[in-house]
């Protein structure tokens, strides 16, 4: 019996000693705030460490307890987090119906508007930059209701081009979109790929599409297909219209040779080393195009049909901060929030060549011509004509996995325009009745 | 204790027990094990068979009880079905051609002692102890169409119309993928099956020899039988490797170009975490591991029944 006793109390010991491990140890009197963030790459975490030491040195007593992961990572492991009792406080929820407005529904996250009002946000943010973090009470409803995060960065797809290649060949900016398709094969006549850019990652396939796609259609069809009102439809003659034009470049050789089995980061290298003229993506990327490079690259937004039309573009503003419901310290948190979209992150950010969601400090002047210059001008330029577009992928919570499926089939051929518009709008269409 | 199991050596069977020794004692020991394997195995799969007839978005709000609309919806949507058949051609990439090389690398090494043996056999084995997100990215290098190695040799020897875009192309993504595949596994088998010829007795082949039985002839009627126990169990592990496959996929290609390279694992992973569609994830799951446990009990079966 002894012997039985003896063996127990090591178990038992062994049962406390593991569930010790996954018990959180509490800190007396100072306040811990823990924050989940996917700013992982190098340029960005010493902009959010500097925050978050001049966050802590405002606030005597606070502690900031910072979680880096990667997207993927972050958007698989933030829900259950977010359910625990003592998850983060404070964490970056990605937009669109599967993630934030998943949350929502769960009933996980802290209306903001009051403390937009009390911060003033409004001044900061644009309605069109608010609808994107806003979502009904039930989740269900996107782009209305109640104010769930806000973003420190902003985004804009357009075109990167090389500009030392540009000016030994005497290529001129395009400012129409037939001087753009011009130019695609004036490049490609002088033997150099038009468009760096590779299909196997999946996700910039959309980005090349949709680029395209905002050419062809309004800022209204966008605002109602992403936020699933008035019953609009993908398989439209402006959507074919669009997917004609890609799958045309494809045939045309206006890609990288053998893109379909290149990644992004590959095409990101390639265009780095000076292997194609231009590369359609994200302002995202110009603070890695400034670094390690031979070349000059500057950035332009595909034009629209005339110079003087309103120009539209994806963008949109970085993954928000949230704030988890059920925190501790709402009112802290929310002090983190506007000091993470305050003067000085702007700052911070338009210093790393990343543009900022608020408008830069009075006192900060653009370096003329820079890369940096030509994304904050491009940002400004959709904001001051009302034509900051849309990731459609927020569309459903399965039309990602749609939309690239149909685009890679589109790309090899083995579907034309109107099928693959056909086979997108089934996706969204399922989406729309089931609403 | 010599001593001691001499002296009782007529009870060994019925050893008396210790003075106020429990009869439990031993299935104490057995507990920290048995708590693991329940917490962490049996109540896992108990779970995921039992949310397969739920719809639950993985966390909020509770689950909501459809009985068999899961399953009824992968019956219907094809998408299921390709998946799985991308996993059976998976069988032959990661199965059949892996046993293949084994057997012809084994045959090779096992007989004759070849000087850096040692070296060869730790080299061949290499794939198969490396992390398979290393291998993903290494053979995403190797197939890339711009910089690669594999289109870079190929142009270099004039078949530039072969230096194709492998993990992008819609015909060849999954051969492709596959062929890693082959890659990783067929050190493991090799060294399966060099261990299992050293169970061979010498003399089978002499006396084959002495008969006048070329080297093609002992691999087939000495080595080939000899080696029935290993074979079985290559084939388990590898069949069980292609039907679950979700690692390389997930690095190369994410189940493209189209649904090219879609296999049944990573519809979970999909359906699970993108889609946050837990009940219909765990119902594919489900129908994944009993296919496992239907094929498994098969090549068991019929490797005990050739056994006797």
């Amino acid at each position: 019996m002894k012997t039985l006793i003896r063996v127990l109390s090591v178990v038992l010991v062994l049962i406390f000693t593991l569930s010790a491990c996954t018990s959180k140890t509490v800190t007396t009197g100072d306040v811990t705030l823990v924050v989940w963030d996917q700013f992982y790459r190098e340029a960005e975490t010493q902009v959010i460490d500097t925050l978050n030491a001049e966050f802590e040195a405002a606030h005597p007593g606070v502690k900031i307890e910072r979680v880096v992961k990667q997207l993927d990572d972050l958007k698989t492991t933030l829900k259950l987090a977010l359910s625990e009792p003592n998850g983060p406080d404070v964490a970056q929820v990605n937009q669109g119906r599967s993630d934030m407005g998943a949350i929502v529904e769960a009933g996980l996250l802290l209306p903001l508007d009051d403390y937009a009002e009390q911060f003033k946000w409004d001044a900061r943010f644009s309605a069109s930059v608010n609808k994107r973090n806003s979502f009904s009470e039930d989740g269900k409803i996107f782009g209305r209701g109640n104010l769930y995060g806000v973003s420190a960065t902003a985004e804009v797809v357009g075109v990167y081009y090389n500009e030392t290649m540009f000016e030994t060949n005497g290529w001129q900016i395009p400012t129409t979109y037939d001087e753009f398709v011009g130019l695609l094969d004036t490049i490609k006549a002088a033997g150099e790929t038009p468009i760096a850019f590779g299909s196997l990652d999946g996700w910039n396939a959309i980005h090349e599409f949709s680029a395209i796609q905002h050419i062809f259609v309004t800022g209204q069809y966008l605002d109602d297909f992403v936020y699933a009102v008035n019953n609009v439809s993908f398989d439209t003659p402006e959507n074919q219209a669009a997917a004609a034009v890609l799958s045309n470049w494809a045939t045309a050789g206006y890609f990288t040779d053998g893109y379909s089995g290149i990644g992004y980061d590959d095409i990101t290298k390639l265009f780095k080393a000076g292997q194609g003229a231009m590369t359609i993506t994200g302002s995202w990327l110009a603070p890695e195009l400034l670094a390690d490079t031979d070349f000059e690259f500057g950035f332009f937004l595909l034009p629209q049909a005339t110079a003087d039309q309103a120009q539209l573009a994806i963008g949109g503003v970085g993954i928000p901060y949230s704030i988890r419901k059920n925190t501790l310290h709402p009112d802290l948190a929310a002090e983190y929030l506007d000091w993470m979209v305050s003067p000085r992150a702007a700052q911070l950010w338009a210093e790393a060549s990343y543009v900022p969601a608020m408008p830069l400090p009075e006192d900060f002047t653009l370096e003329e011509r820079s890369l940096f210059a030509d994304t904050v001008l491009a940002w400004n330029r959709i904001n001051q004509d009302n034509g900051v577009g849309h990731y459609i992928d927020w569309a459903t919570p399965t039309f990602y996995d749609t939309i690239v499926a149909q685009l890679q089939k589109l790309l090899a051929g083995e579907i034309g325009p109107d099928a693959f518009t056909s086979q997108v709008q089934e996706d969204y269409g399922a989406f729309l009745a089931d609403q | 204790m010599v001593f001691f199991y001499g002296l009782s050596k007529p009870t060994m069977n019925h050893r008396r027990s210790w003075p106020g020794e429990s009869k439990f004692l031993g299935f104490v020991y057995l507990l920290p094990a048995l708590v693991i394997y329940l917490v962490f195995i049996l109540y896992p799969i108990f779970e995921t068979f039992r949310l397969s007839f739920y719809d639950w978005k993985g966390f909020g709000s509770k689950p909501t009880l459809i009985y068999l609309q899961n399953y009824q919806e992968i019956l219907q949507k094809g998408q299921f079905l390709s998946a799985l058949s991308h996993n059976l051609v998976f069988i032959a990439f990661y199965s059949l051609l892996p046993i293949l090389i084994g057997l012809i690398l084994a045959s090779l090494l096992g007989r004759r002692a070849l000087p850096g043996m040692a070296f060869f056999r730790t080299g061949l084995f290499l794939p198969q102890i490396l992390s398979m997100v290393v291998v993903g990215v290494v053979w995403r290098w190797i197939f890339n169409p711009a910089f690669g190695p594999l289109n870079m040799m190929l142009k270099s020897i004039g078949l530039t119309w072969l230096a194709l875009p492998w993990l992008g192309d819609s015909t060849w993504a999954l051969p492709s993928v596959g062929l890693i595949g082959s890659w990783v596994q067929y050190g493991f088998c090799m060294v399966l099956f060099l261990s299992g010829m050293q169970r061979i007795q010498p003399e089978l082949y002499e006396a084959a020899e002495l008969d006048g039985a070329n080297e093609i002839q002992q691999f087939f009627f000495i080595t080939l039988p000899g080696l029935r126990p290993e074979l079985g169990v290559a084939l388990i592990t590898t069949v069980i490797a292609a039907l679950r496959v979700f690692d390389l996929v997930y690095v190369t290609t994410r189940g493209g170009p189209g649904d090219a390279t879609l296999v049944t694992s990573f519809l979970v992973y999909r359906s699970a975490f993108q889609q946050n569609r837990v009940g219909y994830a765990a119902a594919v799951a489900t129908i994944l591991t009993a296919i496992i446990l239907v094929v498994s009990f098969l090549i068991t079966r019929y490797q005990s029944k050739s056994e006797v």
